[in-house]
């Protein structure tokens, strides 16, 4: 076994038998289980709870369409918070609690170690949103009677890159910024910028700014370039990634 | 015999601070060697450029006859390394920690079994179930060991593998590097002088970023231990001090009590001869008459307060 393949799966491991395992699966779980049924009750608790205010308003009936578009904004709101939380300290941590310094003076390079961990990393976040996807769509399916497939699962594709892109960024922090707390200050200020930049048409069409729209787009019908701002988020998290791993090579543990 | 490390004007610059000045290592093969000096005099930046862990300022280092600057895998595969305050995946256990450094080093499974199992019982884990989180320092100190000669290295470093120890922990984990004499190179920074006596063969001292001594013990004693004569008189100890003084032999004398006195030989045959004719001259009852080198700790100290003064 080589030293990145044991560094990958003492990664793996740490995901399953460490607190990441309640904190983003959790998260995620949560809101694939309460957006269909919030979308179901939400007109209904409105119609109770201040029918004398909505007089006259008739409140819409609940569709299959809210409660793709509550797990869709969630997925872009919180568990991106809770992604770039959980993440500022991918790296620092490791120098912080010395674990670092025992590893990279064994045979594993450093960008080994930064690589397995984008690996492990970018591997499961496919996996929670899968499975989080999975259950927002038969909960859908059994609340509202149908639950098309192809919006739902395009638009959390598409957030799935964004999410990406999300970790290599923090990736790039937690080398670059000594203290978690700071790296993730940092990415929220990114993700505040991202969401800004998408107002200029340009970068909001063809650039990875247009991912924080292109998901809710899709669930609407719209017609919406994806390729283009795929292709460059990726393109970005893969030149994060090697950047994180210039960065860490030069570094002094 | 070829050098396990040689350094040449290897300096070290954090900020306006000069971490090593100038300094120039060589460790034989197979020797244990002790790094000595008191704290803050740049032991652990020695030992974090020579794992890889930092870069120098100028000068050079090298490690089994490789470049520190160029070392790779390969270079890494023959070493051990125990930081001064190693950190371990506080959710793992010991025995799970030690078959991932293991793995790091990409040893073969039958292999492997048998030296985990071995280490665990020379650091007094084996048996032990709780997750590394739960470990006392000692322990924690003791997996550190362990986990630093799971590939059976070629040079081993240590930062001050017995500062955490309790007195049966540190007699194990010196007798361990002393088992160790002739096949591993052992450099270990301390500065419980007690254990460099013990096991080392060679020793620097460090203060201050810069080497003041690096000699085989014996030698540095030889070269900087003064010889020193204590003698306990019966009654006139101040004249007699006052006569010992204006001997040629005597380098120094100070008082340890009313009727002790300590004398800094130059001459040890000449004093021994000479201070029971004196005594009894001055008609003076001779109660003790001690003679002796001075120890590590005292060249240590002389050597490093020197420095300061």
């Amino acid at each position: 076994m080589s030293g990145f393949t044991a560094f990958a799966r003492k990664e793996a491991r740490e995901i399953l038998g460490t607190w990441r395992i309640g904190v983003l699966p959790g998260i995620v779980l949560f809101f694939a289980v309460t957006g269909p049924v919030l979308a179901e009750l939400t007109p209904q608790l409105l119609g109770t709870l201040a029918a004398d205010q909505f007089e006259g308003l008739a409140l819409p009936t609940p569709t299959f369409q809210g409660s793709y578009g509550q797990w869709i904004k969630n997925l872009s709101g919180i568990v991106v918070f809770a992604l770039i939380i959980v993440y500022g300290g991918v790296v620092s941590a490791e120098r912080k609690s010395g674990t670092a310094v025992l590893v990279l003076t064994k045979p594993v390079s450093r960008t080994a170690f930064v690589l397995a961990k984008a690996v492990v990393h970018s591997a499961f976040l496919p996996v929670l949103v899968i499975l989080g996807t999975l259950v927002t769509w038969g909960l859908t399916a059994v609340i509202f009677g149908q639950s098309p497939g192809s919006t739902l699962w395009s638009a959390s594709f598409a957030w799935l890159v964004l999410g990406v892109l999300f970790v290599a960024l923090m990736m790039l922090l937690s080398v670059l910024l000594g203290s978690a707390a700071g790296a993730a200050g940092a990415g929220l200020g990114a993700y505040v910028l991202v969401s800004v930049a998408a107002i200029w048409e340009p970068l909001g069409t063809y650039s990875p700014a247009a991912l924080t729209k292109v998901p809710s787009a899709l669930l609407a019908g719209d017609d919406v370039a994806v390729l283009w701002p795929v292709a460059t988020s990726l393109a970005l998290a893969f030149a994060l990634f090697a950047l994180a791993a210039l960065v860490f090579r030069r570094s002094e543990l | 015999m070829s050098a396990a490390i040689r350094t040449t004007g290897l300096t070290k610059v954090y900020g306006d601070e000069r971490a090593l000045d100038s300094v120039d290592l060589h460790v034989e093969e197979g020797s244990v060697f002790g790094f000595l000096g008191p704290n803050g005099a740049g032991k652990t930046t020695t030992l974090h450029i020579l794992a890889g862990l930092a870069r120098p300022t100028s000068g050079s280092a090298s490690v089994l006859g490789r470049d520190v600057a160029t070392a790779d895998n390969a270079v890494r595969e023959q070493i051990g390394f125990l930081p001064d305050v190693p950190g371990f995946y506080e959710w793992m256990r010991a025995e799970e920690f030690l078959r991932f450094v293991g793995d790091l080093f990409g040893i073969a499974r039958p292999v492997l079994d048998a030296r985990v199992e071995m280490l665990l019982d020379v650091a007094g884990l084996g048996g032990v179930d709780t997750k590394i989180g739960g470990y006392s320092r000692g322990m924690k100190q003791r997996l550190g060991v362990a986990q630093a000669l799971i590939n059976a290295p070629r040079l081993l470093l240590l930062d001050e593998p017995t500062s955490a120890l309790d007195p049966m922990g540190r007699k194990q984990v010196l007798d361990m590097l002393m088992s160790l004499r002739g096949h591993t190179t052992v450099f270990f920074s301390t500065h419980i002088l007690a254990d460099v006596e013990r096991v080392c063969d060679t020793v620097a001292i460090l203060d201050q970023g810069r080497v003041v001594a690096q000699a085989p013990i014996d030698e540095l004693k030889a070269r900087y231990g003064q010889q020193k004569v204590v003698v306990e008189v019966i009654g006139g100890a101040d004249e007699f001090a006052e006569q010992v003084k204006r001997q040629s032999w005597a380098a120094a004398v100070s008082r340890e009590g009313v009727d002790t006195i300590e004398i800094t030989v130059t001459d040890m045959s000449a004093a021994q001869r000479q201070i029971p004719a004196m005594i009894a001259a001055a008609e003076l009852g001779l109660s003790r008459m001690d003679a002796g080198e001075m120890g590590l700790e005292e060249v240590f100290v002389d050597l490093v307060s020197g420095g300061r003064s």
